[in-house]
């Protein structure tokens, strides 16, 4: 429209009084008759009043990804159509702000690349879709799974994959619509944050951190393998306002980080290297007496052995030459850790994705312990929590239909969000390791996986060694995908289901790191034909019961409100100081819990101390002590990092318009030495290779990387075949199988090389 | 061209071929668009070809190659349910009329504005008004001749162009352009005449 069109619209229109005027003189002219056959209809009631300038229903959301944060919002709709979302200004967490992700939000139900309607790819990979109906995509998914009971006797040739896409509550509708269908295959353990999950339970008997508000009060803050300035905008201003007190805050991290940037201290570590940097400071501290020695003898057991440990193994100048941080900043930042109280570690998941990221892991717990700052406001070894989420998981626990059959002799599934509550039975579910989802694909057999579906997941984006999964994707005999893009996954689907925004389902979220409880409500009606994962659960039970009564127990009626408030529960209230949920409407509530984890002092560890030495991780096949355990061989010339970008979480925003604008591809990031050697100038198109595969896409030459590193952001472009995951392996992190079901992985212990095209 | 849309079923056909979901619906709507015209449109062999092209361009589940929503043509950032659907939704609002896919299809889908086009026609002949003769002007005029050619032109030009689709596009167009002049004839007739008096 040009200028001149956009004022005529405006006049005819756009000002409210000549709309009305516009009305009046139609309504006294009477409606025009819809034509016979047409598409629109005659205006009615029904069809809903018109709204005016000004007239906002404001909603209650929080946004459901993987982030930190789990804002509150508070979205405007009108006329059925949101307008505009703001942060909740209740939550003191989230301040009224969200990041830039967040307010990109309002793209996704409206964007015209949404996945709109049921399709149907006519061979897998060739880009023949086709429309089908709700009605249609169930029948076909019912039929095969039918088909493949009766073929196998069980349900196991049915595989679900699912992570982090959407953490609200009633999304566990998925797990629940897989157990409704009997035993089946998940694919389990996460590739986030595991082998720091099972160092924390060895060491304090469960992962919980201190309210991260809380940070205002530490003394001295160490951000070790975080960026929060990208990654959790809103503990910084915790950060900052510790910082204005007078703290210190230092930031290790093999990249400089915008985070790196506003600390006072920047140690640019050797990758992998951070315990021996933790067990450096630990010996210090250990030599000048500085550790709490009232603190450690009547809350720890195995001090002594490792402080003999320490003694007997561990200098200062090892830990230097082994982290490349110069022996006398080892010495001073230990002195001040050691003297500040209280003094705080918050510890990025980024370092645990590493074959020793659990013993890693378990050395900064316990420099954090042997400072007597465990337990403490202020204090604290932060790493997530889970204290908040004991919901009623309605939609998770759904019963078996009768007759099931499943795996024998396992113990079965469980995960970071393990809330199956399966009594014991005869049968289980199989359990497949999620961060090794190509070879499990490749070798699971009897019954091999013959359906799979995926749902808050882009496997081909985010899971490892992707030229293996492009194998592995050709073994099933049905894909499913439930979406709300048109991702890397999708496309090598056979059907695709379209799923509900946050916008268009009512659930609940709670966060893994502050302590903050929102509810989310439906403010708009689903786009084109999305339905929720629950009422896909309830279509699909609904068309398998027709097709042979009794085959899924999943109710095949849901009202999504309803459901969501089947999550809760008296001890939510009671936790949350609210008489019922629909209080959350009025804003988020916030936990009443201590700020301090174990402020009590009472550790959930068999000895109900903190446990510097853990019989049950030695039983687990780990070191009972949190001693130094060697890094990945290098298998290739440089090491290769793929951290979080600042406009995605993961796979996810990095489609939306917005997001595109500022970030509209991919590139490596190359120290100025390491290109020079190659041959390489700024802007050159490159070739990152090794052992796995190989990405091509431009360089930027930039010392914020250390001279032997290539990195690149792990992300997914809408018109850009970029994909990290050709070149990382799935080699598993130390720990992860206690707590999470299977171990991590070494997401950072890659390595490559880098040449120009 | 005949003007009169109950004889002449050009328009429905158009209207319909653009939201037809499946290859049976794309078959049945062409045939009816060959059928309004004097030439009768080429032959199409494979409908299912017809189908995946049709589902690139307009409906997904890829990054379509010719959203078929007028949002994405006259706003300068590329998302509907904004101030084009929101106006267009009030044109049909004027009319009396509303989306039976109300906040679920946007209002500005080239068959609902299509459709719209048709029911203003329908009206006119039936009498119509200085309202609505005024809204139809701004409607088909303005709005849709606004956008449509450069829809049509994106059709044409979309690597998963099918000249089946590209032949019912281009048709729009021209329709669209049809009506424009016969608004305009129609106004200046009423004008000539001294207005509107009922
Ligand atoms: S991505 Fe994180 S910071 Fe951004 S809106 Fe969501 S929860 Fe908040």
């Amino acid at each position: 429209m040009d200028k001149r069109d956009a004022e005529s619209v405006k006049q005819a229109i756009g000002c409210p009084m000549s709309r009305r005027k516009f009305l009046r003189c139609l309504a006294a002219a009477g409606a025009l008759a819809a034509m016979p056959g047409g598409l629109l209809r005659s205006f009615d009631a029904k069809a809903g009043k018109i709204i005016y300038e000004g007239d906002y229903e404001i909603y209650r959301n929080a946004c459901p990804r993987n982030c930190y944060d789990t804002c509150s919002i508070k979205s405007y709709v009108k006329d059925g159509v949101l307008q505009f979302i703001e942060g909740a200004k209740e939550s003191t967490f989230t301040d009224g702000g969200l990041c830039v992700k967040g307010y990109a939000y309002t793209r996704r139900p409206y964007s015209p690349d949404r996945i709109k309607y049921p399709m149907i790819q006519d061979g897998r990979g060739s880009g023949n879709w086709r429309r089908i109906s709700w009605d249609e995509a169930m029948d076909m998914i019912a039929k095969k799974l039918v088909e493949i009971n009766d073929k196998d006797d069980s349900m196991l040739g049915l595989g679900l994959t699912k992570y982090s896409g959407n953490f609200g509550i009633t999304n566990y509708a998925v797990e629940g619509m897989m157990t409704s269908l009997g035993y089946t295959t998940r694919l389990v353990g996460t590739p986030c944050w595991p082998a720091g999950i099972d160092a924390q339970n060895y060491d304090l008997g469960d992962m919980w951190c201190n309210d991260p508000e809380d940070m205002v009060n530490s003394r001295y803050i160490i951000l070790w393998g975080a960026n929060p300035a990208w990654n959790s905008v809103h503990t910084m201003k915790y950060i900052y306002a510790a910082q204005d007190r007078g703290a210190k805050v230092v930031c290790i991290d093999p990249v400089f980080t915008q985070t790196a940037a506003k600390a006072d201290v920047y140690w640019q570590v050797d990758t992998s290297m951070d315990g021996a940097l933790a067990l450096g400071m630990a010996r210090h501290i250990l030599d000048k007496g500085l550790f709490d020695k009232a603190w450690v003898e009547e809350n720890s057991v195995g001090f002594n052995e490792f402080a003999d440990y320490l003694r007997n193994e561990i200098t200062v100048q090892w830990a230097s030459e082994k982290s490349g941080i110069p022996q006398q900043q080892i010495v001073e930042v230990a002195e001040e850790f050691a003297a500040a109280k209280p003094a705080t570690i918050w510890i990025g998941y980024g370092l645990q994705r590493h074959v020793n990221g659990g013993a890693t892991v378990r050395s900064i717990d316990a420099l954090a312990a042997m400072t007597g700052n465990v337990g403490k406001t202020g204090g604290g070894a932060r790493y997530g929590h889970m204290r908040t989420w004991g919901f009623n998981y309605h939609a998770l626990l759904q019963k078996r239909p009768e007759g099931a059959k499943g795996f024998l002799g396992g113990k079965g599934p469980k995960g970071d969000f393990d809330f199956s509550g399966d009594e014991e039975a005869e049968y289980t579910d199989r359990a497949l390791n999620i961060n090794k989802t190509a070879e499990m694909l490749l070798t699971a057999d009897d019954p091999p996986i013959r359906v799979l579906w995926i749902s808050c997941k882009n496997v081909l984006s985010q899971d490892f060694d992707r030229p293996r999964m492009l194998e592995a994707f050709k073994k099933p005999e049905l894909i499913v995908s439930v979406e709300q893009f048109f991702t890397q996954t999708v496309e090598l689907s056979d059907i695709v289901l379209p799923v509900t925004t946050l916008f268009e389902e009512s659930t609940i979220n709670a966060s893994y790191w502050h302590y903050w409880l929102s509810v989310n409500e439906q403010g708009i009606k689903p786009m084109y034909e999305a339905k929720s994962n629950t009422e896909i659960a309830a279509a699909l039970s609904a068309r398998m019961n027709k097709l042979k009564p009794g085959s899924c127990t999943f109710p095949t009626e849901v009202d999504t409100r309803q459901w969501m408030i089947k999550e809760f529960n008296q001890d939510i209230y009671d936790l949350f100081g609210i008489d019922s949920w629909q209080d959350l409407k009025k804003g988020p509530a916030k936990a009443k819990m201590h700020p301090a984890s174990w402020h009590d002092l009472e550790f959930g560890t068999p000895s109900k101390k903190y446990e510097f030495r853990s019989d049950l991780c030695a039983q687990h096949g780990h070191q009972a002590l949190p001693k130094f355990k060697a890094a990945r061989k290098p298998y290739d010339k440089l090491r290769l990092l793929t951290p979080h970008t600042k406009f995605g979480i993961h796979s996810q925003f990095i489609n939306i318009d917005w997001m595109e604008e500022f970030n509209k591809k991919p590139y490596c990031y190359l120290h100025p030495t390491a290109a020079s050697e190659r041959g390489i100038t700024d802007g050159d198109q490159v070739r990152v290779f090794n052992k796995v595969g190989e990405v091509e896409l431009e360089v930027k030459l930039t010392q914020n990387v250390p001279a032997d590193v290539v990195m690149m952001y792990e992300a997914w472009f809408r018109n850009n075949a970029y994909n990290c995951q050709n070149v990382v392996d799935d080699t598993s992190s130390d720990m992860g199988k206690y707590k999470t079901g299977a171990p991590g992985v070494a997401i950072h212990d890659q390595f490559a090389d880098v040449e120009k095209v | 061209m005949n003007p009169d849309p109950i004889t002449n079923p050009l328009g429905p056909a158009l209207r319909d071929f653009f939201i037809s979901a499946d290859a049976s619906g794309h078959k049945r709507a062409y045939l009816q668009i060959s059928e309004a015209l004097q030439n009768p449109l080429p032959r199409v062999n494979d409908w299912r070809q017809v189908e995946y092209a049709f589902t690139r361009l307009f409906v997904g589940p890829k990054s379509l190659e010719a959203p078929p929503f007028a949002s994405v043509y006259l706003e300068t950032e590329p998302l509907v349910m904004g101030p084009t659907t929101m106006m267009v939704r009030s044109v049909y609002e004027m009319m009396g009329l509303v989306s039976p896919w109300k906040n679920a299809l946007p209002e500005d889908h080239v068959s609902l504005e299509l459709d719209a086009a048709l029911v203003m026609e329908n009206a006119a002949q039936q009498g119509g008004s200085a309202e609505l003769d005024e809204l139809r002007q701004f409607f088909v005029c303005r709005h849709m001749a606004a956008w449509i050619p450069a829809f049509v032109k994106r059709v044409s030009q979309a690597e998963s162009a099918h000249p089946a689709i590209v032949r019912a596009a281009k048709l729009a167009g021209q329709w669209v352009d049809d009506q424009a002049v016969l608004i305009n004839a129609q106004r200046n007739q009423h004008l000539k005449q001294g207005g509107w008096n009922g």
